[in-house]
């Protein structure tokens, strides 16, 4: 028995260290998917050698966890993801202000003014329909908020949960934009468009396979996600409604308290860099360049010819994130 | 259970071992089991130093919430009924149906594949065979218009998941009553169905209220399948106490919500204890006389049941098949060509939640099979104050859903004194206080069928009772270490609704990243991380088996039943 105690305490002790251990790398909660992130860090452990131990949550997710863990944070940087979600966490007092070197250089709508974030890529939301839908029902790509309201696509809509993803609560901020931010005539729309909505899921992309494979018939996506389906072969039609709709910053911000903090400017540098941001096109990641020296890339701009896009204020989108959301539980969620 | 002495201070005080094990189970059982159920209730019924029931009146008006307290009732209720339906099914067929070894095995195998899977295999499946566009629904039947998500598809979902439990619950039950009963009431003139009616079933009773209890028990705590497949036209309560959390940051409602599940856990777990008390090991005595071959169901009625199960089982297979295909074409629906990519994938960026998980399981594996034959031999064997409690307090894990345990810790070692979160130590010790009371309950039942003058030959003969437990019990109840072992294990691969809570930057667990692969819809790596686990799980099984069969003991057969059904 003695000897069976002395193992477990040795192993509790080379558990503790085993984390120590690993805690000497950069810690970093990403809201971009893996697969746009996973390239990203590889760059900068390649030009810096520094390696970004990460774990990918949908936004809600990852905000409630850094506001959980803030009297002893367990990472340093949070990466990606719609510009609210930071704008929310300034109310929490997460974030340790910081200024890269490209601070100056990025337009007003890219930047915090005190440095509590910083963006890293631009992204417009999208409507993505399944081709052969539109075919089969005669319909073209709607073109407008009102065109999703069509009865043909009755219970056939995939978007996302805001209780977790940013993709949606930028979509209903979009729509509170759309309509000159009456909230109550916004929540109407969000009602009757309920009754089109197959499902909301957790993550803000979980609709598009359904929708590349025709078990949905579209729905309102982040336009990376929609061209990484299209690029994986499926049959899907991006458009964009005439009234405008909203596109989010994508930002990134350095966690108060965190342990490497050193090492998580010098990601923050390199994110907000060129030095990132070109390597876009390249990894075939279809995020809009914030920073202004880097071009987008010539068919991400093809797609995006002619659409009207306005940025979603993430001022005001922070102070009402939370009440808005609980709105939508309340009220648009169990409509039926 | 006769007992010698009454419970005393004086015995226990004067046998340090025991006083020792007894002091240090406790102390783990405190702190890993009463203080974060303490905390969960705090947080739920104190507001600012004062008990409240205002959060929980809140909730319990909230229209959302009573409708996903309600529809997790109707959802575990239905998985119940059509769970032990299609449980008894498959055991008459196994044990009335004349089937011969080989098809006995090929069953056993598609029954099995449920047990050993991560959670979402079902639901993946459903998904992309259902729906507007699905593989059965629309391009075999030609159906438009189908919905993937709400009740029934939850309800399928989650029966083939949890039907082998009653399979093995009935099985041995059915195996039990003596064919030739029923052949006596058949020579009496009465007609198979009577027999049937009159004979079978009434004997099968306590198994049907087992099966169904712990189905629904199953169903009531599954936070998975009805993430992917209810929709939001079904909200059940995990999932909704989960969103509450991990979404919105509402601890408060988090716990409120996971605490309306206690209700009717409790009540089962009662229940269950209260029906099946008398009567779960009676049937593993192994007394049926002669194989005489059943006449109670007519050639052309077993034709029917095999073709049934035959029906049941192909669905399962069908469902696994597609899971392998997806996991090994470039884009499924789409790309159909030929890849290794997602392996490729999942064994170089998802090494670490393999290595997570897997030392994860390594460590849980021993501890909690050592932890399952303490307890349950110190329950069964020993006197001591307080062991009732001991026995009820060391299941309290084990009977909440795991959303409600996964909370509980979350909240009460998220912050300093103990801060825990974010370490392996907590998900292992999640793992062996939820599920070594499979461990416990087979080394109970193991020690009822030992005679006790064994061991008081031994301590008679001078031996202290350590040196008594470690020389002459120990490897009397080796073959319920392993069956603990294997569940310990099966759950630490499988399992998500606790740890979902606890995983960290540092360690994450594979069952973890397929969640998130799939609401990502990386359908690839996700279905190849669910090959990868079933493999491994696979193996191991088989290899614990083998051990089984080499103790040959004459119970390691029910412990080796038991480490499944857990």
């Amino acid at each position: 028995m003695r000897s069976l105690r002395c193992a477990v305490l040795v192993m509790i002790a080379w558990l503790g260290g085993f984390a120590a251990a690993r805690a000497a790398d950069l810690n970093v909660y990403t809201i971009w998917p893996e697969n746009y992130a996973r390239p990203m860090f590889q760059e900068f452990e390649k030009q810096t050698g520094i390696k970004v131990n990460f774990l990918r949550f949908s936004s809600g997710e990852a905000l409630a966890r850094v506001i959980a863990e803030k009297n002893n944070p367990r990472i340093d940087v949070l990466f990606g993801g719609p510009v609210e979600t930071f704008a929310a966490g300034i109310k929490e007092g997460i974030f340790e202000p910081y200024k890269s070197p490209s601070f100056a250089k990025l337009a007003a709508r890219f930047k915090q003014a005190d440095g509590q974030w910083m963006a890293i890529a631009d992204d417009p939301l999208v409507f993505m329909t399944n081709g052969a839908f539109l075919k089969a029902n005669n319909l073209k790509p709607p073109a407008s908020w009102d065109d999703l309201l069509d009865p043909a696509y009755k219970n056939g809509l995939q978007m996302a949960d805001a209780r977790t993803s940013g993709t949606a609560v930028t979509r209903i901020f979009s729509v509170l934009e759309v309509f000159g931010r009456d909230e109550d005539k916004a929540f109407a729309y969000l009602k009757r468009l309920r009754q089109n909505v197959q499902v909301y899921t957790k993550s803000g992309g979980g609709g598009t396979l359904p929708t590349g494979l025709g078990q949905a018939a579209g729905g309102i996506f982040f336009i990376v996600d929609a061209l990484e389906t299209k690029a994986k072969g499926y049959d899907v039609v991006v458009s964009f409604p005439k009234e405008g709709i909203g596109t989010s910053a994508e930002a990134i911000a350095l966690i108060k308290g965190a342990k490497n903090r050193e090492a998580g400017k010098k990601l923050i540098d390199f994110a907000t860099s060129p030095a990132m941001q070109a390597k876009f096109a390249e990894y075939k990641v279809n995020f809009v360049p914030a920073h202004p020296d880097v071009k987008t890339d010539p068919a991400l701009a093809e797609v995006l010819k002619g659409a009207r896009i306005f940025p979603i204020d993430d001022e005001y989108a922070g102070a009402n994130r939370r009440r808005i959301v609980d709105r939508w539980v309340k009220e648009v969620l169990p409509a039926q | 259970m006769a007992r010698a002495r009454s419970p005393s201070w004086r015995g226990i005080a004067g046998d340090p071992a025991l006083l020792g094990a007894v002091a240090a189970i406790w102390c783990l059982l405190l702190l890993l089991v009463l203080f974060p159920l303490a905390h969960l209730l705090e947080r739920a019924f104190v507001d600012e130093g004062r008990p409240t029931l205002a959060p929980l009146l809140d909730s319990l008006a909230d229209p959302g919430h009573r409708a996903a307290f309600v529809n997790s009732l109707i959802l575990a209720a239905s998985v119940g009924v059509l769970g032990t339906a299609v449980g008894f099914l498959f055991a008459l067929a196994a044990v009335r149906a004349g089937l011969g070894r080989r098809w006995l095995t090929v069953l056993d195998a598609a029954v099995l594949l449920p047990l050993v899977s991560p959670p979402f295999t079902t639901s993946i499946s459903i998904i992309f065979s259902f729906g507007p566009r699905g593989l059965i629904s629309h391009h075999l039947l030609g159906l438009t218009g189908v919905s993937a998500y709400g009740f029934w598809s939850t309800a399928i979902a989650e029966t083939l998941t949890y039907f082998p439990i009653a399979y093995l619950t009935l099985r041995p039950i059915l195996a039990a009553i003596d064919p030739n009963l029923e052949e006596m009431a058949f020579s009496l003139g009465g007609s198979r169905w009577r027999t049937f009616r009159t004979v079978t079933l009434p004997l099968c009773v306590p198994g049907f209220a087992n099966a169904f209890l712990l189905l629904f028990a199953a169903s009531l705590a599954d936070f998975a399948t009805p993430l992917i497949l209810a929709g939001n036209a079904f909200p059940v309560l995990p999932t909704q106490a989960y969103l509450q959390i991990t979404g919105l940051f509402d601890f408060k409602g988090g716990a409120v919500l996971s605490l309306l599940l206690l209700v009717p856990a409790v009540m089962v777990f009662l229940l269950q204890r209260h029906w099946v008390g008398r009567r779960t090991y009676v049937t593993v005595t192994g007394k049926v006389g002669q194989r005489s071959r059943s006449q109670a169901i007519a050639p052309w009625m077993q034709v029917v049941l095999v073709a049934a199960c035959v029906a049941v089982a192909t669905i399962i297979v069908y469902f696994y098949a597609l899971l392998l295909v997806a996991s090994l074409v470039a884009a499924f629906g789409a790309d159909y060509s030929f890849t290794w990519r997602h392996y490729a994938v999942i064994f170089t960026e998802g090494l670490p939640a393999i290595r997570d998980t897997l030392i994860i399981a390594a460590l849980g594996m021993p501890l909690g099979g050592l932890y399952g034959v303490l307890v349950g031999y110190l329950i069964a064997r020993r006197d001591f104050p307080g062991r009732r409690a001991m026995e009820l307090v060391a299941m309290i894990n084990y009977a909440l859903p795991g959303t409600i345990v996964g909370i509980a810790y979350l909240i009460a070692f998220n912050d300093p004194p103990i801060a825990l979160t974010g370490g392996a130590l907590l998900i292992v010790a999640c793992y062996v206080f939820r599920y070594s009371p499979t461990g416990i309950r087979a080394t109970v039942a193991l020690l009822q069928q030992i005679d006790r003058s064994i061991e008081e030959a031994s301590a008679s003969l001078g031996a202290a009772s350590g040196e008594t437990f470690r020389r002459v019990t120990l490897p009397l109840i080796a073959p319920a270490f392993f069956a603990g072992l294997g569940v310990v294990f099966i759950r630490s691969m499988t399992a998500i609704s606790a740890t979902i809570f606890l995983v960290s930057i540092s360690w994450t667990l594979i069952t973890v990243r397929i969640l998130e692969n799939m609401t990502e819809m990386a359908l690839g790596p996700a279905a190849a991380f669910s090959v990868f686990v079933i493999v491994v799980v696979f193996v191991v099984v088989a290899g614990l088996s083998a051990v089984l069969a080499r103790l040959r003991t004459p119970t390691a057969g029910a412990a080796a039943r038991s480490f499944l059904g857990g």
